[in-house]
């Protein structure tokens, strides 16, 4: 690692390099002026009162925070009224045990600023002023367009500070450096990029509008990238060095306090996949920017490769060879393929803006330059309870799998009924606030004279996610195995088992235990049933818009809260052999020591679930694998082709974690032995001994492949 | 025609090229000392027991439908215990059956250059199935292997020849004495047979366990080389010595005797060596 990024590293990782926001002295609401502007001058007034972090080795500045003085970006949500209130109320707090509310990620659209500079985007705001003739719209682009201009200034502070701060150092090559940036933040991001560094400063001080994801950076950057490189005005190593200084940029977004700090998802990009021509982009620039984060002994930022069928092997292999070599666990894999096919053909989102995703957070798809909708948790697993313990009369005395199936298909549409309503109440409490400093960098939003949280963006995808999709699955197969296929027990038994929590009903809990043939073991019976399920999902969501008109997309995904732990409280048996509250299961990928048919058994059973359905909202396959398997480089190879394959099969999502299970209960033992285990938890990494407990059990629980 | 089957291992990477299904035949007619498999001895079903994971619960004995007096291998009792104490061990599977299981692979095979490997106990003690499920993968375009150790007739061998892509074949140590005292049986046969398969002309891969106090020897392991440089097999590989059957001694009720891993230096002195057998 170069010297400078190392004095970086240490500063960053002390935090040391994390930019508090300054109290400011606003003006005060002046009442003949509208809220929007008023809102829109404290926010300008603010952005100008802070003041940049600059050090001897910095090349790169202008990050600022929010101390919730004022409404800021559209991720931290600080300063939004409406949205703290509503998540007073429900953040967490699940509703009829069915649906919690959550956060939303965000994305911004670099490459419009890249491509046209601040004064473009200013360009596009006075042609939108003059098509519009609703005066709140008029209104809301004023402040857009005021914030847009305050940023330019920003810029122009932070080279005054540079400079200033050049002036006291001693060491020619720091000094040369700092003029550079001087110069570099009085072209850029008023102006568009001349070269690789302007691009990566322009991203570096706009990140402050949105502090969530970098997007598709090698996108972005590659054009600047390969011209610099070209002409010569660019070397690798330089390019690397730039690029370190972003991803610790990133870091240092996040206080050192904060859980989030060791935590990946606060920041997770993409490299590679389709563009709008249908090439694959994964190209040198792609390998650097894994290699240079790898490099990095960070915890944040983390991003996914999109894999595609064009992607040669030797560029998969190079990514699950940074993987197996990263010890933060940063870098995870989705299939293109799969994604874009939902994005497109069955959203209906333009096939340039279906290409465009990213992953944000945990594991959420996000559009470039558009919010991602994840708004809220449902607790899937409630319907099945529900036909069970209250409904019993209705399902005992069918005698087919498929009249018990339309039976439970009518509770579980009546279910995400309530749960996709829940999350349209949940969008609406978060429209009573305007964003100003996001919205200017978020599509559609000019365009529509909307701000972000009032659905003003061009393309989102609404995704609530479902917990406790394997209970569900399992529960089902339970039914079909052992009542309808093998007859071991009637209907009636298995309702009262339940009923009693399995009380005075144990060999036929043991027997399903021991012989059911769950998820996760590639068999008919198992492939059948969820496949079914999730042409009923499919067939619930498609066509079907959110109250902004956003497409849904339903996922799987649980985040790094308990979601499974407080939904799985409040429910009774179920006949997955749950007991009464059980937490449940989270994610597709880990069975829990169900899936004992090895480890292309378990790929299978995820891969073939309906291509078409919920697998491409935010969706986790966690693999956990001995990490002898890595160790062993042929292992690792015949790993990496079977991964591959698994793709090629129509897997959407994987990521690994290397560890046997012995370690894992030495761990919870012994915390303080194990201070530097990381596991994957759902679509980010963490250490292990700072996961709440019942999210440790789980990973425990997740079979280890050998 | 059944085949007494006692495990079916999916994904597996260390029994032959590629990504591999293996299955383990029950019935062997060595006795190796080191076996880490050895409930793969005995031809027949059986029960496993683990004393340390009984409670004492007594379910097993409530379920027990001869009264604990005769074991049927109903396998009640395994199913009832809640700590997994009780095992049955083996299972017969038809052809169909095998296979079926067997194809569920059969893309990630293609895509890694792996296929199925039949195993053991001894595969070759069940010829007849062994043949028929080959022949059935065979014809399905799966790739084969059969992991032996050779102590048959060579007119079982011929038998299986047209299915076979790849021979797994043990060549534990060259001299006979020292073969009989640790495997119970002589390797004149076992050597004779590899020669015949190499005439053959099927493609080989020589597999030796290295056994602490057993072949951990320069001379043993040279004397495995010389033998085999220049024969014509396709590689050697060594396999150390581990101990992670040891749990299944206490379930068949048998003394468990502890060998010696080499160590990994040694391990990769030789595997050099074998490298250019």
């Amino acid at each position: 690692m170069d010297k400078r990024i190392r004095a970086l590293t240490d500063l960053t990782l002390k935090g040391k390099m994390y930019v508090y926001g300054k109290e400011t002295e606003l003006s005060s609401f002046d009442k003949s002026k509208s809220r929007i502007e008023n809102e829109a001058i404290q926010l300008c007034e603010y952005i100008l009162n802070q003041e940049p972090k600059i050090t001897e080795h910095s090349a790169l500045t202008g990050r600022f925070n929010f101390n919730g003085q004022v409404v800021g970006d559209a991720f931290k949500r600080i300063g939004h009224t409406y949205t703290a209130r509503a998540l007073e109320k429900y953040y967490l707090k699940p509703q009829e045990n069915l649906s919690t509310m959550e956060w939303q990620h965000a994305t911004a659209d670099y490459k419009k600023v890249l491509e046209k500079g601040i004064v473009g985007i200013i360009e596009e705001i006075d042609l939108s002023i003059k098509s519009h003739t609703d005066p709140e719209k008029i209104e809301f682009l004023n402040g857009l367009k005021m914030v847009a201009s305050t940023l330019i200034k920003w810029s122009d502070k932070c080279a005054n500070r540079v400079m200033e701060f050049a002036k006291g150092v001693k060491n020619q090559e720091n000094r040369q450096r700092l003029e550079k940036l001087a110069q570099a933040l009085m072209y850029v991001p008023k102006n568009k990029p001349r070269s690789f560094y302007e691009a990566v400063l322009t991203i570096y001080v706009c990140f402050s509008a949105d502090p969530d994801s970098l997007g598709t950076l090698d996108r972005f950057l590659s054009p600047f990238y390969f011209n610099d490189i070209e002409s010569g005005a660019l070397t690798k190593e330089e390019a690397q060095q730039y690029l370190q200084e972003l991803y610790l940029m990133v870091q240092a977004s996040t206080h050192i306090d904060s859980v989030h700090f060791t935590r990946g998802g606060e920041s997770h990009f993409c490299v590679g996949g389709y563009d709008k021509n249908g090439r694959d982009c994964f190209n040198e620039l792609s390998r650097l920017i894994i290699s240079s984060m790898v490099d990095l002994p960070t915890y944040i930022p983390q991003v996914t490769l999109r894999w595609t069928e064009k992607l040669s092997f030797d560029d998969f292999k190079y990514a699950m060879e940074y993987e197996r070599l990263d010890p933060h666990k940063r870098i995870a894999f989705t299939n293109d393929e799969k994604r874009i096919k939902c994005y497109h053909e069955l959203c209906g989102i333009p096939y340039d803006r279906a290409v465009s995703y990213t992953m944000v957070g945990c594991n959420e798809p996000a559009f470039l330059g558009a919010i991602t909708g994840s708004s809220s948790k449902g607790n899937i697993l409630k319907c099945i309870e529900t036909l069970f313990h209250e409904k019993g009369d209705s399902i005992k005395d069918l005698s087919t799998y498929e009249e018990f199936y339309a039976e439970f298909e009518k509770e579980l549409y009546s279910d995400l009924h309530k749960i996709f309503d829940y999350d349209n109440f949940y969008n609406l409490e978060r429209a009573k606030d305007y964003n100003y400093i996001s919205s200017l960098f978020f599509n559609g939003c000019i365009e529509s004279g909307k701000s972000l949280t009032q659905g003003g963006g061009d393309v989102v995808v609404a995704s609530p996610m479902l917990i406790g999709i394997t209970n569900l699955i399992d529960a089902l197969i339970v039914v079909k195995q052992f009542i309808y296929d093998e007859k071991c027990c009637t209907m009636e038994e298995l309702i009262s088992a339940l009923r009693a929590d399995w009380q005075g009903y144990e060999l036929l809990y043991t027997k399903i235990i021991k012989t059911g043939k769950f998820f996760g073991n590639d068999d008919p019976v198992s492939l059948f049933v969820s496949q079914k399920l999730y042409n009923s999902l499919y067939n619930y969501y498609k066509n079907k818009k959110n109250v902004f008109g956003y497409p849904w997309l339903v996922g799987d995904l649980l985040g790094y809260n308990e979601h499974h732990k407080w939904f799985g409280e409040n429910t009774r048996a179920t006949p997955d052999g749950r007991k009464n509250k059980d937490r449940l299961k989270f994610g597709i990928g880990q069975s829990e020591g169900r899936d004992k048919q090895g480890l292309s058994a378990l790929l299978n059973s995820v891969a073939l679930l309906d291509k078409n359905a919920i697998g491409c909202g935010a969706t986790v396959t966690n693999i956990t694998l001995d990490e002898q398997v890595v160790k062993n480089d042929d292992s690792f190879l015949k790993l990496c082709k079977m991964l591959e394959h698994y793709f090629i099969n129509g897997g959407v999502h994987f990521q690994l974690t290397y560890v046997s299970q012995n370690d894992l209960l030495c761990a919870q033992r012994e915390p303080e032995k194990y201070k530097s285990l990381r596991v994957r938890v759902t679509g980010f990494s963490d250490y292990f001994v700072k996961l709440k407990p019942s999210i440790q059990n789980d990973i425990i629980e997740r079979t280890v492949k050998k | 025609m059944k085949g007494l089957i006692f495990d079916i291992q999916r994904s597996s990477f260390v029994d032959g090229d590629g990504v591999r299904t293996t299955v383990f035949f029950k019935g062997c007619n060595l006795k190796c000392k080191w076996c880490h498999n050895p409930e793969g001895i005995k031809n027949y079903k059986e029960m496993l027991f683990y004393k340390s994971k009984c409670t004492g619960c007594g379910l097993c004995r409530k379920i027990c439908q001869n009264n604990e007096k005769e074991c049927t291998l109903c396998g009640n009792c395994a199913l009832i215990c809640p700590n997994d104490a009780k095992e049955i061990c083996g299972k017969e599977y038809n052809t169909g059956e095998l296979f079926e299981i067997i194809q569920r692979d059969k893309a990630l095979y293609s895509q890694t250059g792996g296929g199925v490997t039949f195993s053991g106990g001894e595969c070759m003690l069940q010829i007849d199935f062994l043949r028929s499920i080959l022949e059935k993968c065979y014809e399905n375009g799966i790739n084969t292997a059969v992991d032996t150790a050779g102590n048959v007739p060579f007119s079982y061998f011929e038998k299986i020849l047209p299915y076979v892509n790849t021979f797994l074949y043990d060549v534990k140590c060259i001299d006979e004495e020292l073969h009989k005292e640790h495997t119970g049986v002589s390797n004149t046969l076992i050597l004779e047979n590899l020669e015949r398969l190499i005439k053959a002309g099927k493609r080989i891969v020589v597999r030796t366990p290295v056994i602490g106090g057993f072949n951990d020897t320069d001379k043993e392991l040279f004397r495995i080389f010389n033998y085999l440089k220049g024969k014509g097999i396709e590689k050697a590989e060594l396999l150390p010595y581990h101990n992670m059957g040891a749990h299944k001694y206490e379930g068949l009720s048998l003394p468990f005797k502890e060998f010696a891993a080499p160590s990994k230096d040694f391990m990769e002195k030789y595997k050099k060596v074998f490298s250019t057998v």
